[in-house]
């Protein structure tokens, strides 16, 4: 099967170095994935409606509000944090 | 300089965003509100946490479906969310959830107003079409500190509706009159609060500039986040010039992402993102298809308050204002219902109304000692007021009496009435005395010679008598009374 991606691109979208080896092993692992979305594709199914995947508004929730977290325990999920901000490396999109 | 050379014509088009006025926030059962300490305001559907799922807020729903009946859009039959995806630290789920094929709202028009020749001129009337608008969920705020950057999720998922126009805009100043006319609808719905200081309103601005007379569009730039009208405007002229600059030198127009430096003035390139545009959209898994009823569409018709340029033109035409007073009253909805019951309550003379409303009253509700007063608390009411224009407009009272009057009522919410007889403010409208009186001051030798003036013409000498006659009655006479029955005698 053709691959249908390009490892390199897919590679810089999610920000992720990657080596040689890895990417033959993830290309390999992504035509596998595919390949069971087009064997599913082909599978003889019952045709759909297209209002199984619709809900009416009976499905909104209400416009209440919820308990939160606390900051405390949303920087505990993070590798790094400061002054109960989580800490990033400097993203830039400022005048430069 | 709001207006390019006339040769070029700049076309712009905004997408203005809108935090939704809501409790909490638009996929997540977290409240959410300005001022917060950082990530207090999140939950863990707001962070994408494994396990949980997105439920879509009603009341978000419902504010997005009433923004598009007041600007007369089509409210589609159902509407989907999808994934827009990239990494970066403003967004915890590495997507963001968005319309992009089946949005909220389609089509619809602003009205906009452009300012006249002078305050006391209605300018030019134009709409501006509203391709589609979006309920999406905002993302984080980032904060650059030194070699770092800090990351608060407190902004992440609330409402956001993206407001897309086409690009009907002409000049930075359209762009500011569509930008006032959206703010002064969406607000006077109770759809948002745009409150820009507290960021609920940031804005797009794509801007291409064309050789007058040619249909085909020039390469657009897009300035992001601004977040005031004066940015908006600022910006519009600043590109404006910069891509005449360079177009008449020569060189071409890069289509590019670029920011405001609002402090000095001035745009720049934003360092572009790599493949920033590859988002990798797919419908969301976790929302169904939302099937809106017309049921539903039929009852927030009926929460859309009368456009405000209906109701200018309805103040001139049916109430007879002047513009000025009619386009004051008409950009608040909450002062424009309180002159409007003043009005219910001395239909007489709606313009006697508008005035006190629009100058006095708003420029001591501004100028409360303590705090700017609200309407809502302020203590005099429509009825007092309108019971105030009629007294003047009966003559009991003096319309400079009326402005003391007015001061009175507004700090103590006392009726007109009461004031005027405790101040024994009430003018002398008894014919008979008053004959008496004029008749003593015309018989006096002190005026004889205005007297003789009068009837060789000048108009202006029976003001002297007047004087003498408001002394003998201390200022009480009626003075329209006082003027005819000094014709009357003298005739």
């Amino acid at each position: 099967m053709a691959e249908g991606f390009d490892i390199d691109h897919l590679a810089k979208l999610a920000r992720l170095s990657l080596t040689a080896e890895e990417k033959a092993l993830y290309s390999s692992q992504l035509n596998q994935i595919l390949g069971h979305f087009e064997a599913l594709a082909q599978a003889d199914l019952p045709a759909l409606s297209d209002d199984a995947r619709v809900v009416d508004e009976a499905a909104l929730r209400s416009d209440e509000p919820g308990p939160v977290l606390g900051s405390a325990a949303v920087t505990r999920l993070a590798p790094a944090s400061r002054d109960g901000q989580i800490s990033v490396p400097r993203v830039v999109d400022d005048e430069s | 300089m709001s207006t390019p050379p006339s040769d070029w014509e700049v076309v712009i088009g905004l997408e203005v965003h809108v935090q939704l006025h809501t409790r909490a926030k638009v996929f997540a059962s977290s409240p959410w509100g300005f001022g917060q300490e950082p990530n207090e305001q999140v939950d863990p559907v707001v962070l994408g946490l494994p396990g949980t799922l997105p439920v879509v807020n009603r009341e978000a729903v419902e504010k997005s479906i009433l923004f598009g009946l007041v600007v007369g859009a089509s409210v589609p039959e159902h509407c989907s969310w999808d994934r827009k995806n990239y990494f970066y630290p403003d967004n915890p789920k590495n997507y963001q959830l968005t319309q992009k094929d089946f949005p909220v709202v389609v089509g619809g028009q602003v009205e906009i107003e452009l300012p006249g020749a002078s305050r006391n001129v209605m300018g030019e009337h134009k709409f501006i079409r509203i391709h589609h608008a979006h309920l999406e969920e905002d993302v984080g705020k980032l904060s650059h500190a030194g070699s770092g950057s800090l990351v608060d999720y407190n902004r992440a998922g609330v409402p956001l509706l993206e407001i897309v126009t086409e690009p009907d805009l002409r000049s930075s100043a359209e762009a500011e009159a569509f930008l006032r006319s959206l703010v002064a609808m969406i607000t006077q719905a109770g759809v948002a609060d745009c409150d820009m200081e507290k960021g609920q309103l940031r804005c797009d601005c794509n801007v291409s500039i064309r050789r007058r007379g040619t249909e085909k569009l020039g390469t657009r730039t897009e300035t992001k986040n601004l977040n005031s009208i004066s940015s908006v405007r600022d910006t519009v002229i600043y590109e404006t010039a910069r891509q005449i600059r360079e177009l008449e030198a020569g060189r071409s127009i890069t289509q590019e992402t670029r920011g405001w430096n609002a402090e000095l003035v001035r745009g720049y390139v934003l360092r572009d993102k790599e493949d920033a545009h590859d988002y990798r959209y797919f419908p969301d898994p976790d929302i169904p298809t939302l099937k809106i009823s017309r049921e539903t569409v039929t009852r927030l018709s009926a929460l859309v308050p009368e456009n405000l340029y209906d109701r200018q033109r309805r103040y001139i035409a049916n109430l007879g204002l002047p513009y000025t007073a009619a386009s004051v009253l008409v950009n608040d909805r909450a002062l424009a219902e309180w002159f409007e019951l003043a009005v219910a309550a001395h239909p007489a003379n709606p313009s006697g109304i508008a005035n006190l409303v629009a100058n006095d009253l708003l420029r001591d509700l501004a100028a409360s000692a303590t705090a700017p007063v609200s309407l809502e608390s302020c203590l005099i009411k429509p009825a007092q007021l309108a019971g105030l224009v009629k007294l003047t407009d009966e003559g009991v009272i003096s319309k400079q009496q009326a402005k003391e009057v007015f001061t009175e009522m507004f700090t103590s919410g006392r009726d007109a009435a009461a004031i005027v007889d405790a101040k024994g403010l009430r003018q002398n409208s008894d014919t008979g005395e008053l004959e008496k009186i004029v008749q003593e001051v015309i018989a006096d030798p002190a005026v004889a010679k205005s007297i003789a003036e009068y009837r060789a013409g000048n108009e202006k000498a029976i003001n002297a008598l007047k004087g003498p006659i408001m002394k003998r009655t201390q200022g009480k006479a009626n003075p329209v009374l006082i003027d005819q029955l000094l014709r009357k005698f003298l005739g």
